[in-house]
């Protein structure tokens, strides 16, 4: 059984337009995919549905046997802390320590009385370290965070996500605010937790290159629709222009944008 | 010729640059209103037995005597300091429980922390305990608890409690909202977000609030102290000018309070860049 089922999967704000459209696909256990998309297509909103940060409106998703829509309170914290999370601005609390933001992970574990009193296990602590080790920003554990660059603190969003030793991670356009190198960093990190973990990962980018690079399979997404669904290797520019909508006006200059 | 139809003109014909909403011209117009009324009143002002030729010099010798020769006469300087303790306790009880219920509350007005609904109805019931003046708060006290202190403590905490209030979770509002999402994401629930990512983020903002309504208090617990039956130095104010006429007294006191008051501001000062240097950056 897949680890994520998306069935006709619809979701309009405010009851306007549809944001997102009659989706269907299937997600495997340690699988790399990536979405790609026009900004305003529904990436974002697509990623959201899965943890239902935003409500589901119409059809389902099926994570790991359970469908999230029915779940109550409790249950769908449960299932949470299975599903890591990543953003585009890092979204650490910036005044607090680095191995304090990384454990924040562990909320979703922790009684409301046990949490509000910080209350962190030697081997949570330990496993925390044993993660900045591994993302290589080890040495800036006890630092605020907001002294760190914007690839560090994105390591210490992907440790955050770890900690909670998630069977999927979703990351919303990781490297859109990092510098080329930062940016590669953080892929090869991403690539990584697939690889050796066998974590799934969700991402969400407008690089086509870089997602053709590291995923195995690209979702292509256009208005809340997916017109591309395949093996990365498979990805032409016909499918490009597709997805950003530029095959009748294409001129070669926006095309070598979107393919940078 | 118009360059763009888009271009509005007042009606002197010259090219319109400001909005023109609705709060701009309800703000000149009670401007304009109090304007007029305050030259109003100066018109119709009682003014027979004042004579200014007079009136200008005694005032001026007045305020020689008080602030150029001041002095104790009813009362020791032990007396004074007690009296003046027992004015900052009033001003630091209202505000520390004040400061600790207000969070609570903050907590159920700050949008992005409570449902619409509560939202709404806390913030509705603040601003009308923020519109009615605290003087006014501490008279409707008295009539439970009678004139006095429980009063002058009371009245002050409900009207700091909604002063905080406003101003706290305004700034739980600026709380970054990805922040809040991230947090949400891993399972965390609402105890933990507020404790771990609200709490740390805007904690200096609440300590500044706080110190400042903690002035505030200073100075309304002086003004309770003569006008409620309060206590402390505000009372002794009260006595000397208004029972005993004693100028010299009045210059005293008034002279002990600003001090208390720039030893406040300096305290207060050097804790924050001492414990939050954050904090007094964006204070001052
Ligand atoms: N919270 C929201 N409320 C209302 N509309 C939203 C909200 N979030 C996104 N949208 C709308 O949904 C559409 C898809 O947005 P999004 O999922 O962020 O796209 P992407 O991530 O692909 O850029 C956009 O038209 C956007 O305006
Ligand atoms: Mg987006």
């Amino acid at each position: 059984m897949p680890l994520l089922q998306i069935k006709d999967l619809g979701k309009s704000y405010n009851s306007d337009a549809k944001v997102l459209q009659g989706l269907n696909f299937e997600v495997e256990s340690g699988e790399f995919l990536s979405i790609i998309g026009p900004s305003g297509a529904g990436k974002s909103t697509l990623l959201r549905c899965i943890n239902r940060m935003v409500e589901i409106d119409e059809g389902k998703v099926v994570f790991d046997g359970q469908e999230v829509g029915k779940l109550n309170k409790k249950e769908l914290r449960k299932v949470r802390t299975n599903i890591g999370m990543i953003f585009q601005h890092y979204n650490l609390v910036p005044r607090l320590s680095v191995i304090e933001n990384v454990l924040h992970g562990r909320f979703g574990y922790k009684t409301t009385i046990q949490g509000v009193l910080g209350r962190f296990t030697e081997a949570e602590k330990e496993h925390a370290f044993f993660l900045l080790k591994k993302l290589g920003i080890e040495e800036h554990a006890y630092k605020r965070c907001d002294q760190l660059s914007g690839g560090q603190q994105q390591r210490v969003g992907i440790a955050r996500s770890l900690i909670q030793e998630p069977k999927i991670v979703l990351c919303d356009e990781p490297i859109a605010s990092l510098d080329p190198n930062a940016s590669k960093v953080i892929m090869d990190h991403l690539k990584s937790i697939t690889q050796e973990l066998g974590i799934t990962c969700i991402v969400n980018l407008h690089q086509v290159e870089i997602a053709k690079s590291y995923s195995d399979r690209i979702i292509g997404l256009n208005k809340g629709g997916i017109v591309f669904d395949g093996p990365s290797y498979r990805l032409h520019r016909n499918h490009t222009d597709q997805i950003y909508g530029t095959q009748t006006q294409a001129t070669p200059e926006i095309r070598e944008l979107i393919m940078v | 010729m118009d360059a763009s139809t888009y271009i509005k003109r007042e009606a002197s014909g010259r090219i319109a640059i400001k909005m023109g909403s609705k709060s701009e011209r309800v703000m000149t117009w009670t401007v304009t209103v109090l304007i007029a009324l305050t030259i109003a009143a100066f018109l119709f002002f009682d003014y027979t037995g004042l004579d200014l030729s007079k009136a200008i010099p005694e005032t001026f010798y007045n305020l020689k005597t008080m602030f150029l020769e001041p002095a104790l006469s009813h009362f020791t300087w032990g007396q004074a300091f007690y009296q003046m303790g027992v004015t900052l306790g009033l001003a630091f009880l209202s505000t520390i429980f004040g400061a600790i219920i207000a969070f609570f509350l903050a907590l159920m007005a700050a949008s992005n922390l409570s449902k619409a609904w509560i939202s709404k109805t806390v913030r509705v019931i603040v601003a009308f305990v923020r519109a009615v003046p605290t003087v006014l708060w501490v008279l409707i006290f008295a009539i439970a608890a009678g004139l006095g202190s429980e009063a002058a403590v009371l009245g002050m905490l409900f009207h700091s409690i909604a002063y905080l209030v406003k101003a706290f979770s305004e700034a739980f509002e600026e709380v970054d909202q990805g922040i809040l999402e991230a947090l949400r994401a891993t399972g965390a629930n609402w105890w933990h977000i507020v404790v771990h990512a609200v709490l740390p983020s805007t904690f200096t903002y609440l300590l500044s609030w706080t110190f400042l309504r903690f002035e505030i208090n200073f100075a309304v617990a002086v003004a309770m102290g003569a006008a409620a039956g309060a206590g402390g130095i505000g009372f002794e104010l009260f006595m000397a000018s208004g029972f005993y006429f004693d100028l010299r007294e009045v210059g005293m006191i008034t002279y002990m309070i600003l001090i208390f008051a720039i030893v406040l501001e300096i305290l207060s000062t050097k804790m924050k860049e001492r414990y939050f240097p954050a904090a007094a950056k964006s204070a001052n």
